[in-house]
């Protein structure tokens, strides 16, 4: 008989705890919704702003942290087919990722290409910070290496003489539109549509930015894992005044 | 699993202990009201843009945010407050202090849950996880799969809040990396197909846990209209049932008000992003009734 009240009792506690355990459905009944902005209305809340103030005041004494100093204002504008920032950036890059490419593959980059759109900003004359490299290059973009074959650098070629602007190119190109076409020298020899080219560039353009499309699908690609904005700063830090100039590297006859 | 056992266990535990209540709070016929607030693509803008800026003069800063979630909470306190990644990356905050700052801040205006963006893995995944201790909050992601990386066990597919006695599941999804992260950076992490986790995140949050919301933090992109192929908000609005509500990033759209898209079962559901850098915040309140007390059927949509 207890036996039998026991098994009762504990029946009992089960459909009880089953029952207990589905629990009542809420039903959405109404659903109101806004975007607000966030602007001049609304006050800020000192707490937050005293938390980042102490990181506000270290940032900017970093970006202020001079780095290197420049005699002229360096633009993007001050050429047609070539200018002294663009130049100067084409430069840096090669110099500071050639050693990298050399070490992973015993070869050398041939030449560097970016694009006009991607200087950010000139640096004017005196003083120049990590702000300037922020403001140069605000964006993660990273070093790679194309081998490219000779119809796609004619492909390159064509499309930067279709462009008719100021692309950064490293010195190691001398190109010349002619009446009939083009004159081009790569590393102080003719270019020979028959050979492959490595051309250094950004993760950005390789994977077609700014319709640079010959970047897309090389023979091989490199990635160096180093950040075009890192190189910039690592470079400026190495020399005292930035030198650059119109060399004709690229012009019209 | 075993979490989830355990929640089940609590869960039933608690129901058992309150049972001589439950008639009497039956009677009570009490409305719910839940508010959710949202954030997404805010790029480590800590600060309000400077008045001289050319698109967003003065907009959006980190204090001011707090101010508004402040007050919106004194509301209503059942409030959750979400965001849908790519918390990092875009002034130089985060180049020089590697995400701290926008950690702590998230921590002080009291953020629920985040789901990872493709710019969070910027410094890569020990970057990531290096600045988890300054979160105080959890970081939900359904369809990377960590195993093998320092993230393991330290990111969820879910969480579940009760808010009021409403129960809440909020799930996170992640967009694919490869070919927008360097491999360096995210390591072996794996990406699992959006649209199949879904179906068995809803699955577990609508039929085992018995979600009365189900949220979904995704990172996907709101719509590709130039590529049909690549799953997005939209698409995965349409091709899934018992979301209640995608909260998206990546495509930094800013949508005036949410989209109501029509779900796999006929059910109007709800999609929104706010745009990007802490210049908006969204808000969405959720009103409910208990089941029985539903005499009409749908739900009335104002947006």
């Amino acid at each position: 008989m207890l036996h039998y009240f026991k098994r009762i009792s504990l029946i009992f506690c089960i459909s009880l705890l089953v029952l207990s355990c589905k629990k009542e459905p809420y039903i959405i009944t109404k659903i109101t919704a806004k975007t607000i902005a966030i602007d001049t209305t609304i006050a800020a809340e000192n707490s937050i702003t005293k938390t980042i103030a102490p990181y506000k005041k270290q940032l900017l004494k970093e970006i202020n942290t001079v780095l290197s100093y420049t005699s002229k204002n360096l633009v993007r504008t001050d050429g047609d087919l070539e200018s002294s920032l663009g130049n100067l950036l084409a430069d840096l890059s090669y110099q500071k990722a050639n050693p990298i490419f050399k070490k992973m593959t015993q070869q050398n980059i041939d030449f560097a290409l970016f694009n006009y759109g991607g200087i950010r900003a000139g640096i004017n004359k005196g003083k120049v910070t990590n702000k300037h490299a922020f403001e140069l290059m605000p964006f993660e973009n990273r070093y790679v290496v194309v081998e490219l074959s000779g119809e796609k650098i004619e492909e390159l070629i064509t499309y930067l003489i279709q462009e008719n602007i100021a692309h950064p190119l490293s010195k190691q190109v001398q190109l010349t539109i002619t009446k009939n076409g083009f004159e081009l020298q790569i590393n102080g020899q003719k270019f020979n549509r028959n050979k492959s080219y490595h051309v250094l560039t950004t993760d950005y353009l390789q994977s077609g930015g700014d319709r640079m499309n010959f970047f897309k699908n090389p023979l091989k690609k490199y990635n160096l894992d180093y950040k075009m904005r890192d190189a910039i700063v690592d470079y400026f830090k190495s020399v005292d005044t930035l030198q650059s100039k119109l060399d004709g590297r690229f012009k019209k006859n | 699993m075993d979490r989830r056992k355990f929640l089940q266990q609590t869960t039933a535990a608690t129901a058992l202990a309150t049972v001589g209540g439950i008639s009497f709070a039956s009677f009570a016929k009490k409305k719910k009201h839940i508010t959710i607030l949202h954030t997404n693509d805010t790029h480590s803008h800590v600060e309000p843009f400077e008045p001289t800026h050319h698109r967003n003069p003065n907009k959006g800063g980190v204090a001011k945010r707090a101010t508004l979630i402040e007050q919106i909470r004194k509301e209503n306190p059942n409030t959750l407050l979400l965001d849908a990644g790519d918390i990092f990356q875009g002034t130089p905050y985060f180049n020089y202090f590697g995400g701290e700052l926008e950690f702590k801040l998230m921590s002080m205006l009291k953020y629920d849950l985040a789901t990872l963006g493709n710019h969070d893995f910027d410094n890569s995944i020990e970057g990531l996880y290096k600045q988890l201790p300054h979160a105080k909050f959890n970081f939900v992601s359904a369809n990377y799969d960590f195993k093998n990386t320092v993230l393991d066990t330290h990111v969820k597919p879910y969480q579940i809040f009760v808010k009021d006695g409403i129960k809440i599941g909020v799930f996170g999804l992640g967009i694919e990396l490869e070919g927008l992260v360097h491999p360096n950076m995210y390591k072996e992490t794996k990406y699992l197909d959006p649209l199949e986790i879904t179906q068995d995140m809803t699955r577990i949050l609508k039929e085992e846990q018995q979600c009365d919301l189900i949220i979904c933090l995704s990172h996907l992109g709101y719509h590709y209209r130039n590529n049909s192929t690549l799953i997005s908000d939209l698409k995965l609005a349409k091709a899934t049932k018992n979301i209640d509500l995608i909260i998206g990033g990546h495509t930094h759209t800013f949508l005036p008000k949410p989209t109501v898209v029509k779900n796999s079962d006929n059910q109007n559901m709800l999609v929104n992003q706010v745009g990007c850098y802490g210049i908006n915040l969204g808000r969405i309140d959720f009103y409910f009734d208990e089941e029985k007390n539903v005499t009409t059927g749908g739900k009335s949509i104002i947006v």
